[in-house]
């Protein structure tokens, strides 16, 4: 795939092997991990905007999926396989639209970048970006507990899979992933208790 | 919540969830019984979800899913109307021609820009145009294929409003026949497709719709292709993109394998569209956890049986699984067994070429099991099955799972059988030689002096699984289980795996001397095999007592010419000379040729063995003439009886190169030891203990004629794959590590070796009896090593003791005697001692 020569990379680290570093529990590597994917994948979203233009959206599911391609033709074979990565890319995805909303709210507009498949049609339904915070606080504490349940919640919420994808991913059925996410549903109302209007 | 509560309620939890929701607080009932406290924690998290639900709690996320600032956008000649879809592919939408020139709907695909990449709109145009061209009731057309002027990629297809051919099935309760009819529909269109040359690649059931009408609708025909580039790995990638996101659920093994893509790849994807249509399942059971397990699936694990499936454990729910189908799970069991699973099976061959030739002969099969005609495909003969099985060689883990449920399955069968049996104790022993000799058979492949490229790690797990199931399993019937146990722990010392053998043939032994009392035929051969067990052990002692009971044990039960006694009886000379004691080694060995010339002449390969056995004795006695001829004519005659292939032959020819090596003739001896060495690697391949030996072999040879470095190169391989194997301690390692200590020695490298060598020294001091000339060849050779570090004050005494103990036998002693000699004499000229020097000239 040419691609990757077209584009010239911005992230110099080597994402193979830092995700094999997290993967053996090495901290720092994992911090590594996040800051590169996240720039790659916030860089990623400014360039195909560019491209594309005012009028055409792009998806955070479509952005995770281009990511994944642009990076494995980088990395080569020895890159992990794409249910692998979305494991990692899912939760900076997480990351990345919380800092936008906050950079949004801050702003009104522009902002870190514009990604446009975020509402802007109905504001009533943006979560407050203190909401979205204390949830992600909540999932990092579920992730502790039940990494696959905090997976799903990334993944859907955050990424905009459908049940139908994140059982292709985890490789379990469409139904256990339904029953995952209601039981991390009830886990995050627990700990956040008083709902976050809009939500 | 931590997480120890949270975990314990988890389960609970999940089964809950499960049921619809006014059903969800009465099943709590069962639980408050038991763990009061838990059934709270549950009812209370259920309480929390019913706030959560109404609340609409993360139901919209702040990334949106339906895109609608895209609806009216003009795309080519249509006009986007909503959302309908969205994929890895990219993302589909209700549209409308919007120049008015044709009414009604289309839907259309926007593909990632991506997925045709660069230079491809011309051949992605150019194809669109010939898949535009095939038209069929069952597929929906390809209208148009093109690219925007903004550069988006899109695909107008005819718009369907239909379910998944699955979740249709299943909502409409179809019967098992009604499902076949409906999936008749699609293998026709699938055939049409095929008569032009297109091959769908892709089929699956969210690709395949069934209209409210009940026409079947096969989506995205060749689309797969179509937006692949032209290098097969890219396609496949595509295709797995076009997929449910990555798993490739209904790919063909050849294309989880990047092979050649026909139409037989449709025929496997069919199969396993119709595996899930009527059981519900993959054929690869409950989905494995990653999407590269279930690449592994797809490539070596055999499908479930078609009628197995529905009692499955992993089954949802059987009953409802039946239900959905109009029956109850035994009858649909019932149903599906026979010529219906023939037919699955063989359309689901991880071989293409043994798969239908094509979709119609697959359709045609079909058609005659609904008419209740006779079908073509012939069901897996047990034949076959086990072939197919044995050239597998367990390959990977999966296989020899199945293998140990195969043999699981003997197990539990001669179990049940036994246990219904009136005449037990008469039937008994025929059983379980009969079980034992199934599954010998079974572990033949196993076996290196059967198959020579069994694949060891494997065949290793599968043998360990067996052994822990029989242990568990066969308590009951403990002459059965110590059999089982024999021919296990056989197998694993053939591997090498010594240690491992050891605990099991033990356990043969104690079971059998419980069972069949302490004078048995059963019990002396467990004797004599936990004897030879013990020798390659190096546990000498106990090799040669162990050896002696069984003898003794069969002399009685059996007489002094049988062949049994034979072969006992070269086992003592065996750890007889072992320890040492050679002369003592010749009359048993003696002994056994007598016996094997009486009992079976000279052309068979036992009394060859004798001989060579008498041989190598007389050889290591320094009787050379009396040696070659004994050990000539076990070469010829293991090669005619047994092969030229075969270990027996390699081992004959070393023991030969071995006296022509003491005589002199080294090359000669060479040529035999690369002969030995070839048929070694390929019949134990390279980890093998008995290749390393060969190379040892090998290496004395090339050594003599002075080659030293190829000869060092040859005995640190031999090492290498010996240590890990029999430990430091083996005495067959502290011969490799002499010679290889030797030969550094004599290249100038002598000051690494002590080490070794002191090893050397006291592993021989630790099994050799004093006086053996090994013990006075390690004291010689320590002594070359410190004479080599200038630390000649050290090396005096050790090279005395050493020559008093080394005699002048021809080979490797002979030779040495000779080296250490010639270091006593310059050691002593050095050191101003002529009268010394001359007692050694």
């Amino acid at each position: 795939m040419g691609r990757a020569l077209y584009f010239p990379t911005a992230v110099s680290a080597d994402l193979t092997s830092l995700i094999a570093e997290a993967e053996r529990g090495d901290r720092a590597a994992a911090d590594a991990l996040f800051t590169a994917l996240y720039e790659e994948l916030h860089r990623m979203a400014r360039r195909e905007l560019s491209k594309r233009g005012a009028g055409v959206t792009l998806g955070a599911t479509t952005l995770l999926h281009d990511a994944y391609l642009d990076i494995s033709a980088r990395e080569g074979a020895a890159f992990p396989d794409r249910n692998r990565f979305m494991a990692y890319a899912a939760r900076v995805m997480r990351g990345l639209i919380i800092d936008y909303v906050r950079s949004r709210q801050a702003q009104k507009r522009g902002g870190l970048f514009e990604m446009t498949s975020i509402r802007t049609d109905i504001a009533a339904a943006i979560p407050e970006a203190a909401d979205l915070g204390r949830l992600s606080d909540a999932l990092d504490e579920l992730a502790t507990v039940d990494p696959r349940l905090a997976r799903i919640v990334d993944l859907k919420f955050f990424c905009g899979f459908s049940f139908g994808d994140i059982a292709g991913m985890s490789g379990v059925s469409e139904r256990t992933v339904q029953r995952d996410w209601e039981k991390a549903r009830i886990y995050l109302h627990r700990v956040v208790r008083d709902p976050i209007p809009g939500v | 919540m931590d997480s120890g509560r949270w975990l314990r309620v988890s389960g609970h939890l999940d089964r809950v969830l499960d049921l619809p929701p006014h059903a969800r607080e009465a099943s709590l009932v069962a639980l408050r019984t038991e763990d009061p406290e838990c059934a709270d924690e549950v009812a209370a998290l259920l309480d929390e979800h019913r706030r959560l639900t109404d609340e609409g709690f993360l139901d919209s996320s702040p990334i949106q899913r339906d895109e609608p600032s895209l609806a009216g956008v003009k795309v080519g000649a249509y006009q986007l109307v909503s959302r309908i879809g969205h994929g890895g592919m990219g993302t589909v939408w209700l549209a409308s021609r919007s120049d008015g020139r044709f009414e009604g709907q289309a839907a259309l695909k926007l593909l990632n820009a991506a997925l045709i990449g660069r230079g491809g709109e011309e051949r992605f145009k150019r194809e669109g145009t010939i898949l535009a061209r095939l038209r069929h009731p069952h597929i929906a057309a390809l209208v148009d294929a093109g690219v925007s002027s903004t550069g988006q990629p899109y695909l107008v297809l005819e718009y369907i409003d239909g379910r998944h051919i699955d979740r249709y099935c299943d909502e409409e309760r179809l019967s098992v026949d009604a499902r076949i009819r409906l999936f008749l529909d699609v293998q026709a269109a699938v055939c049409h497709a095929h008569a032009n040359l297109i091959v769908h690649r892709d089929l699956k059931p969210s690709n395949v719709l069934v209209t409210r009408s009940g026409q079947v609708k096969l989506l995205d025909f060749g689309i797969a292709k179509l937006i692949g580039s032209d290098t097969q790995s890219a396609s496949t990638m595509v295709t797995n993109e076009a997929g449910a996101v990555m798993t490739p659920k209904y790919a063909a093994p050849e294309q989880v394998a990047n092979g050649a893509i026909t139409t037989a790849t449709d025929v496997y994807s069919l199969g396993v569209l119709l595996y899930e249509l009527l059981t519900g399942q993959h054929p690869a059971g409950e989905a494995p956890k990653s999407p590269s397990d279930f690449a592994r699936a797809i490539t070596e694990v055999e499908p479930i049986r078609l009628s197995a499936a529905v009692h499955n454990a992993a089954a949802p729910d059987a009953a409802a699984l039946a239900s959905s189908r109009g029956t109850t799970p035994d009858r649909l069991g019932r149903l599906l067994r026979g010529d219906l699973e023939t037919i699955v099976n063989k359309a689901l061959k991880k071989n293409p070429s043994e798969r239908y030739p094509s979709v119609m002969e697959f359709a045609d099969d079909l058609r005659r099991y609904v008419d209740h005609r006779p079908i073509t495909a012939r069901p897996d003969s047990v034949s076959y099955r086990t072939a197919k099985f044995v050239r597998r060689h367990w390959r990977s883990l999966a296989a020899a799972a199945a293998a140990v449920l195969l043999l699981a399955g003997v197990i539990g069968f001669y179990t049940s059988r036994l246990a219904a049996e009136r005449d037990r104790a008469r039937l008994q022993a025929d059983r379980a030689s009969t079980l034992s000799e199934l599954l010998t058979s079974l572990l033949t492949g196993a076996d290196p002096y059967r198959t020579p490229d069994a694949k060891e790690p494997t065949v290793q797990n599968l043998l360990d699984v067996g052994a822990a199931r029989i242990a568990r399993e066969l308590g009951g019937q403990p002459e059965v289980q110590a059999e089982m146990f024999t021919v296990i722990g056989r197998v694993y010392q053939r591997m090498g795996l010594h240690a491992k053998a050891l605990p099991l043939l033990e356990q043969a032994l104690a079971i059998g001397r419980r069972t069949f009392g302490s004078e048995s035929v059963k019990v002396a051969y467990s004797l004599t095999e936990l004897g030879v067990l013990q020798r390659e052990l190096g546990n000498l002692a106990a090799a040669e007592a162990l050896i002696n009971e069984g003898l003794a044990m069969r002399r009685r039960l059996l007489g002094n010419v049988d062949k049994d006694v034979a072969v006992t009886l070269v086992e003592l000379a065996r750890v007889l000379k072992d320890r040492g004691r050679l002369a003592e080694a010749e009359a048993p060995i003696r002994e056994a040729l007598a016996i094997r010339q009486q009992m079976f002449g000279d052309e068979h390969r036992e009394t060859a063995t004798s001989k060579s056995e008498l041989g190598l004795l007389l050889w290591e006695r320094g009787d050379l003439a009396g040696a070659e001829p004994l050990l000539r004519e076990n070469v010829a005659t293991s090669q005619r009886v047994l092969g030229a292939d075969h270990p027996n032959v390699a081992a004959a020819k070393a023991s030969l190169a071995g006296v022509l090596l003491s005589k002199g003739d080294a090359a000669a001896a060479e040529v035999l030891l690369r002969e030995s060495l070839a048929t070694r690697r390929k019949v134990f391949g390279e980890a093998h203990v008995e290749y390393a030996t060969a190379l040892n072999s090998l290496g004395n040879a090339v050594e003599v004629q002075g080659r030293l470095e190829e000869a060092q190169m040859l005995f640190e391989e031999a090492l290498r794959i010996t240590r890990p194997q029999l430990g430091d301690e083996h005495a067959r390692v502290a011969v490799m590590m002499l010679n290889l200590a030797r030969v550094q020695i004599a290249r100038g490298q002598g000051a690494a070796t002590e080490p070794a060598l002191r090893h050397v020294l006291s592993v021989r001091e630790h099994l050799l009896k004093a006086g053996d000339w090994r013990l006075a060849q390690a004291k010689s050779v320590l002594g070359a090593s410190l004479l080599a570090q200038g630390r000649d004050a050290e090396a005096e005494p050790l090279m005395a003791a050493a020559a008093a103990g080394l005699q002048p036998v021809p080979g490797p002693q002979g030779r040495e005697r000779l080296a250490n000699r010639a270091r006593l004499v310059t050691l002593y000229e050095k050191l101003g001692r002529p009268l010394e020097a001359a007692t050694y000239r």
